[in-house]
């Protein structure tokens, strides 16, 4: 009897306790999907959610963030002036938010305060580090705005035909193909020219991005697609300015810049205008409006402030998942596998060693990208080759934050020049290497189609 | 028997261990029912009443920008800097909700880009060619927009202009700016929350078929998150950049000497969100009914915070170089603020708020 009283003991003990287990929130692979950032993840789905630092972070760091936060915000004015100077003369945008909407991608529109597309262009050949070869008077970059009194170098007009797409299952999707037509130019520009838009990306996560090993990185290709599957990768070798180097490229639409650094610097240069000691030329440099008054030999932007915005951009978090247990988000995952997304936006990716930030060392992380090019095929190439990337290739875009977009952007616009008005969109329009992927994604169900969406939604 | 009846007991303490303190059917009807209430009061007795006198504080000023620049005079003059003076606080107590279409549709940096663009303002004054009406300023880059090229107008730098200081330039380009603010901004942001655009019935929809909030929780949150921003922003830009730079050209609002008041102001606006104003519910309401002590902290905190703006009796252009203590205690009290918004309220929403 005694017995059988400790037994129910013990078994209503169990019972009663295992009440307490709270529904599971890991996956069977024993890791919560929810941190796409691994330590660098922040739980927020506010318009705001990807303006965060990381957590955790010591008081210094945490100060030079927001200093870094601070001069990512601030619009440049022009020279002379006490604050913010060194505006110009020609320029794409007045301050990184301009483009960088809430730090998240920018609008596809030329020219004006909420502009955030930028036109690459360059002439047949390379420049002797073997990136695209400049333009006399115009340089590698059109800066389609100016300081009042300069003249901007062109103004861009920018025009769509839509064209209907229709799944096998007779649904109809419209696609619009964006035609670009330059206008005004200050001189004629003497030679052929090949051109490249370019849209302001969400900027989150670019520490990670930064301190994933470049073996990693190469060990992601597959030249020659040895295992079939219709896609290589390929890494993109570019020249660091910094460093003299050549290095592989992981920033930029065409993985055409090595560090953060020099993508931070450069950004000031082409798009705003301003000077710094990685950068030290005025993009107008050699042009006959470009004001020999400014000229001073000194950079235009303090080194701190390079510093500190670069820093910021490589501390800011990446927002966690919503929905990871939702049945329907769990399917789209599947199928995101199964008809092989996966092989570009590669789901999961670790961090290198950092001794500097702790959060972003040796972090398991989703960015779904392998930061490899890929052939995207005709619809998309813009035919201007930039250091190993053809005209046909682009990165594959990190899908971090993807779901987010359209809150913190104000209005979402996907793909490398914002052709695309959503996500559905954006997949009809993969092809070269994605065109069994794409191929696939137009054969599911009505239902699955709306799985994977929510999949990408909750990224 | 009496062993079995032991056993019973214990295991039903055991089982219902477990059981989470939770309240009654009615009580929970009742916490939905306010959080309802938190939100429609949020847009009308907030929203909507600030963004409507924002409107009609524009049309004031651009009634008394055009007497000063058809009558320039001394009287002229004052009313147009009291009438600014009124519409920016009112504009700055908004920024205790900056979410929705002011972000999205650039109403914010249209308006209260900061640093002006002096050269390139002379540039524009000193060119004849250059027309000042509504649709050219429009286009003109964000610094050349807005409250601070018009506060410079009106008061020189220095705060030092007279009547006979305006010239006909400055002039037209007062009158475009002022119609710039109001017409392609205000009037437009209102419209977008409570004309065609509707983003009212976003808010009021929040995870009842909003495509912007697909639960309450979410547009709870961006509320706080909004709110420690300009917390944020207060104490660790604002405030704190002329403070380390010991330098008075980075205040905000610096020809008006309203800098301080803008502040205030910011943090007036978190506070209007937190307690509801006019007599709605706002999200205290909320914390009250589960969290008192947490509803109690809160309010001190950004009691004390404002109250201490009042230490700081020199103007923040002067006070940052003379009242230092004061200033240093302000940011302090702000810092305790946003730490409460950022950890302990975003942790109670997250708690608290299950739909």
């Amino acid at each position: 009897m005694k017995k059988f009283f400790i037994v129910a003991t013990i078994g209503l003990l169990v019972i009663g306790l295992s009440r307490c287990h709270k529904a599971e929130l890991t996956p069977v692979s024993g890791y919560d999907d929810r941190y796409s950032g691994g330590k660098a993840t922040v739980f927020d789905e506010s318009s705001h959610a990807l303006t965060h630092s990381i957590d955790g972070m010591g008081e210094r760091d945490q100060r030079v963030h927001e200093l870094g936060d601070q001069a990512f915000e601030s619009k440049f004015v022009a020279p002379p002036a006490p604050v913010f100077g060194g505006l110009g003369s020609i320029f794409n945008n007045v301050s990184c938010i301009n483009c960088h909407r809430n730090d998240g991608g920018g609008f596809p529109s030329a020219g004006s305060a909420t502009s955030g597309l930028l036109m690459r262009i360059s002439q047949a050949g390379q420049d002797p580090h073997g990136g695209p070869m400049a333009i006399d008077g115009y340089g590698t970059q059109l800066q389609d705005q100016s300081v009042y009194g300069f003249q901007a170098e062109v103004s861009i007009s920018i025009s769509y035909t839509e064209t209907p797409f229709n799944y096998p299952d007779g649904h109809t999707v419209s696609l619009r193909s964006p035609t670009y037509t330059l206008q005004n130019p200050y001189i004629p520009f003497g030679v052929p020219y090949m051109l490249s838009p370019r849209l302001a990306p969400p900027v989150i996560g670019a520490g990670l991005l930064d301190d994933i090993p470049e073996s990693t990185i190469l060990g992601f290709v597959d030249e020659g697609d040895q295992n079939g599957d219709g896609i290589s990768g390929k890494a993109n070798l570019v020249f660091d300015p910094e460093s003299g180097q050549t290095r592989v490229g992981r920033f930029g639409l065409k993985s055409n810049t090595s560090s953060l650094l020099v993508q931070v610097a450069t950004a000031y240069q082409q798009d705003m205008g301003i000077t710094s000691y990685v950068q030290p030329n005025e993009s107008s440099h050699g042009q006959n409006q470009w004001p020999s008054s400014t000229d001073t030999g000194k950079p235009e932007l303090a080194d701190s402030t390079l510093n500190f915005t670069t820093f910021y951009v490589r501390t800011l978090a990446v927002p966690a998942r919503r929905n990871v247990n939702d049945p329907e988000v769990r399917a789209g995952s599947i199928l995101f596998n199964q008809i092989n997304c996966s092989g570009c936006h590669r789901p999961t990716v670790m961090t290198g060693p950092d001794f500097t930030v702790p959060q972003l060392s040796g972090q398991r992380i989703h960015p779904y990208t392998d930061l490899l090019l890929h052939d995207m095929g005709d619809g998309l190439a813009d035919d201007r080759p930039d250091f190993l990337a053809t005209g046909k290739e682009w990165r594959t875009q990190a899908l971090w934050g993807l779901g987010l977009l359209q809150r913190t952007t104000g209005t979402a616009f996907y793909l490398h020049d914002g052709r695309a008005r959503t996500i559905e969109e954006a997949i009809l329009w993969h092809g070269g290497e994605a065109t069994k992927s794409k191929q696939a994604f137009t054969e599911l169900s009505l239902t699955e189609r709306n799985q994977l969406m929510k999949f990408l939604n909750s990224l | 028997m009496k062993k079995y009846f032991i056993l019973f007991s214990f295991s039903f303490a055991v089982l219902s261990a477990c059981h989470k303190a939770s309240d009654t059917g009615g009580a929970t009807t009742d916490f939905a029912t306010l959080e309802d209430q938190v939100i429609t009061d949020f847009t009308n007795d907030i929203v909507l009443s600030q963004y409507s006198g924002l409107l009609s504080a524009s049309l004031t000023l651009q009634s008394s920008v055009g007497s000063l620049t058809t009558i320039t005079n001394e009287t002229n003059q004052a009313k147009a800097k009291t009438d600014w003076k009124n519409m920016r606080s009112i504009w700055e107590q908004t920024e205790g909700f900056l979410l929705g279409p002011v972000e999205s549709n650039d109403y914010d940096p249209n308006t209260d880009t900061w640093p002006t663009d002096y050269t390139q303002m002379d540039s524009l004054l000193a060119n004849n060619d250059f027309e000042f009406t509504t649709n050219n300023v429009k286009n003109l880059s964000q610094s050349l927009r807005g409250y601070h090229p018009l506060e410079y107008m009106i008061w020189g730098k220095g705060g030092s202009k007279t009547p006979a200081d305006f010239t006909a330039r400055q002039k037209q380009y007062m009158v475009a700016l002022i119609d710039d603010i109001s017409s392609n901004n205000v009037q437009q942001l209102y419209n977008d929350w409570f004309g065609a655009a509707d983003y009212k019935s976003q808010v009021l929809n929040a995870g009842k078929g909003s495509t912007e909030f697909s639960s309450r929780k979410a547009l709870f949150l961006n509320m706080v998150s909004a709110m420690s921003d300009i917390c944020g922003e207060v104490a660790g830009g604002k405030m704190k950049e002329p403070y380390d730079a010991y330098d008075s050209t980075i205040t905000e609002s610096p020809y008006s000497s309203n800098t301080l008041i803008d502040f205030k102001n910011n943090i007036i606006g978190l506070q209007n969100v937190y307690m509801g104003l006019n007599g709605g519910k706002g999200l205290h309401d909320l914390v009250a009914a589960k969290q008192s002590a947490l509803d109690q902290q809160i309010q001190t905190k950004i009691s004390a915070a404002l109250i201490s703006f009042n230490q700081i009796t020199e103007r923040y252009e002067q006070a940052i170089y003379s009242q230092r203590i004061q200033v240093k205690n302000t940011m302090d009290l702000l810092d305790d603020v946003n730490d409460l918004l950022e950890n302990d309220l975003t942790d109670f929403i997250n708690t608290n708020i299950k739909d």
